[in-house]
């Protein structure tokens, strides 16, 4: 009896001597400062000198504030647009490299990962490069051809036009990465399927929609989860295009956040919009999957 | 043995503080620019390689963070409280938050003798002490091209009225009349603060000594005139869509006659690898009927440094430092700055008209962004942006404003 208590608890010790390091890390670098944005987010606090508690404060003047609530819906309206468009759109080129595969297949993937693996500013310069008003490369073809109506296009400074050529950027920039991961799901699908399919006459769009799509639903689903998380992040392509601009046309939670805490020195009004975007986060994470729990066809 | 042990303890304590073992006294600097050379960077790259020269006995880290590295990474440190020795600073309000919580260290006493200009010593001060030196000033004013005024017989303008008229001639021309950059936010804000100044004179001061609102006469007035000018294409067909440096781009190559711009831009625009257009610096005009004058100028110091609490210890080579900053000997070499320090020539035509601009000034109101609270600096310039957007109601937008620095300044009294 003594015996098998003495092994029961030298296992323990095993195991906790290894989760420790990790749960060590882990609290240092993230529970810690999750704790710290959540005391920050109901303080008064310029980062320099005392802090002064507030409440809720900080989270009711979120709410009066525009630029917020203009934040706001824009990252939730280029989740759904994430979603809706790149994710439809990589799963479309990741099915017609893996199963119509020809000498271009390779280069083609390179090629469309690319955008992906380029720093932010990179794909920001060359966004500029191409929307512009003096030297880009649209406004420079549209005088070529005396396409007037186009010449008069201001991608970056009309407001109703300056989120979607943002989103533009970013969909030529994000679409790589779910392609290669779709990629690498559909070529796990066994040949023997294909075949199977083949013999039956399935093909083409049929293959793609009612076996191919199926197969893939899981990784689409944490796909969708990283672009709606992606987006209540995002910050770097508009920040670095726009800077959130004009007014408030192109800003996100993250650059409200950023200028509160680096430019305005309100870090307790910052906390409060990590803490939002930590919050949705979380809510749209466990709501998406809870939402299709069960449903996958195939788990390979 | 514990006497020994204790006595080992104390000698590895004080070690960080005192002389290193081969007796150099170690400096951090942590600055802006790159220390390559170029043009902009001309006089850091000098100030560190000449003063690591002629001081061998401290060892000069520089540090480049560029921009907005600098102040992101300077905000996170003094927060911390671990800032290094000096820091570049273009003081106002920013260092005034500083010196407030206790970061900075008052060299008031060792800078008294150093000869500068009055505006920069007033730069570095905050509450009566002073915590740094400010080697260059940089005033806004009109870059006009003066090759094009001269091919359409215009005269650089003295007043609004001819501004306006200049202005007409050169969009009925086919040449952009102003070069701005407002996608970036803050260029448009040198135009707002002088426009208000003209119509209002020192309703900025009004306003933020409490006395006035952001949306009393003057700054509707001078908001309402911006607006006018975007709408009759003064600054181009698509200004929120173009940068600064897209603004610099225009003037270089003449496609936009005048830019209203800090004097920083004195070395570039006097640059003929950068541009083979003839520029030249004025004062912004007049408004007749109104309270400002061509005198009043805004500006603030270009290049700047401070000194932190952690260099309280070897404050002797600190300050040394800042006096080297602030030689004649070092601020020589810069190929365009408006300086600061007595007896330093003007290194170009265009910096020699800035400084005469300069030396006419009656006040120099510093950038508003940086002398208003860093609460409502970026709504400041958000604010401006909004002028250049035409369905904006400019009474609305600085209302909205008011509001918010209500909040955090207080109302009026």
């Amino acid at each position: 009896m003594k015996t098998r208590t003495k092994t029961k608890l030298r296992r323990a010790a095993f195991v906790i001597a290894f989760l420790l390091p990790a749960f060590a890390f882990l609290a240092v670098f993230l529970y810690y400062p999750i704790e710290e944005t959540f005391r920050l987010s109901v303080m008064k606090s310029s980062g320099l000198g005392k802090d002064v508690f507030v409440g809720l404060r900080n989270y009711a003047k979120l709410l009066q504030d525009d630029d917020f609530k203009a934040g706001l819906w824009h990252v939730l309206t280029w989740a759904f647009w994430s979603i809706v468009i790149q994710i439809p759109l990589a799963f479309t080129i990741a099915f017609s490299l893996t199963f119509y595969k020809n000498k271009l297949t390779g280069p083609l993937r390179a090629i469309y990962y690319l955008a992906n693996v380029l720093p932010s500013a990179i794909t920001a310069m060359i966004g500029m490069l191409v929307f512009s008003p003096g030297y880009g490369i649209i406004n420079r073809l549209a005088e070529a051809f005396h396409l007037t109506w186009v010449t008069e296009i201001d991608f970056f400074g009309n407001p109703s036009i300056a989120f979607w050529t943002v989103f533009a950027v970013a969909t030529w920039a994000y679409t790589g990465f779910p392609i290669i991961y779709l990629m690498a799901r559909m070529e796990q699908i066994p040949t023997e399927i294909r075949d199977a399919a083949e013999l039956e006459g399935v093909s083409g769009w049929k293959y793609a929609r009612f076996i191919v799509l199926p197969m893939v639903a899981y990784p689409i689903r944490i796909l969708a989860v990283l672009c709606t998380v992606g987006s209540l992040k995002l910050f770097d392509l508009p920040y670095l295009l726009t800077k959130g601009g004009p007014g408030n046309a192109t800003t996100t939670l993250g650059i409200i956040l950023y200028q509160q805490g680096f430019i305005n020195w309100q870090y307790g009004i910052a906390a409060a919009i990590g803490v939002v975007i930590f919050v949705l986060s979380l809510g749209f994470t466990v709501l998406q999957f809870s939402a299709s729990a069960g449903k996958d066809s195939y788990e390979g | 043995m514990r006497r020994s042990l204790q006595l080992l303890l104390a000698v590895l304590c004080l070690a960080p503080i005192g002389a290193r073992a081969d007796g150099k006294v170690k400096l951090t600097v942590w600055g802006r620019d790159l220390l390559d050379g170029a043009p902009d960077h001309a006089y850091v790259t000098a100030l560190v390689k000449n003063f690591k020269a002629k001081n061998p006995d401290i060892e000069l880290e520089y540090v480049s963070l560029g921009d907005p590295g600098l102040s992101d990474k300077t905000k996170i440190a003094m927060a911390n409280d671990t800032a290094p020795d000096l820091v570049q600073s273009w003081g106002g309000s920013v260092m005034g938050g500083y010196a407030d919580a206790g970061r900075l260290l008052d060299v008031t006493a060792d800078l008294a003798s150093v000869p500068t200009s009055a505006a920069a010593r007033l730069a570095m001060s905050w509450k009566g002490k002073t915590y740094g030196v400010a080697p260059f000033f940089a005033i806004a004013g009109i870059f006009a091209n003066e090759g094009i005024f001269k091919k359409f017989d215009l005269k650089v303008p003295t007043t609004i009225d001819e501004l306006e008229k200049v202005a007409d001639t050169l969009k009925a021309k086919g040449i952009q009349p102003f070069a701005c950059g407002a996608k970036d936010k803050w260029p448009p804000l040198a135009m707002y603060m002088y426009l208000v100044n003209r119509f209002g004179g020192d309703a900025f001061s009004q306003a933020q000594g409490r006395k006035a609102r952001f949306d009393s006469d003057p700054f509707v007035q001078a908001a309402q005139k911006y607006q006018d000018w975007v709408k009759k294409g003064y600054f181009g067909p698509k200004p929120l869509g173009e940068g600064y440096g897209d603004a610099q781009q225009q003037m270089a190559t003449g496609k936009a006659a005048m830019h209203i711009t800090g004097s920083w831009m004195c070395g570039q625009y006097s640059n003929p690898k950068f541009t083979d257009q003839t520029l030249g610096f004025y004062a912004f005009p007049e408004l007749k009927g109104g309270k400002g004058k061509a005198t009043d100028l805004a500006g603030m110091t270009d290049i700047g440094f401070v000194v932190t609490k952690k260099a309280e210890a070897k404050k002797e080579a600190a300050v040394r430092f800042l006096k080297y900053a602030l030689s004649s000997e070092a601020a020589a070499v810069e190929p365009g700055r408006i300086s600061s320090v007595p007896g330093v020539k003007a290194p170009s035509r265009m910096t020699g008209q800035a400084a005469d601009v300069f030396g006419k000034a009656q006040t120099v109101q510093f950038w508003w962004d940086q002398d208003l609270p860093p609460a409502v600096t970026s709504p400041l310039n958000d604010t401006i942006q909004t002028f250049f957007l035409a369905n904006t109601t400019v009474k609305a937008s600085l209302t909205k404003f008011e509001a918010l620095v209500e909040e955090n300044m207080g109302a009026v009294k």
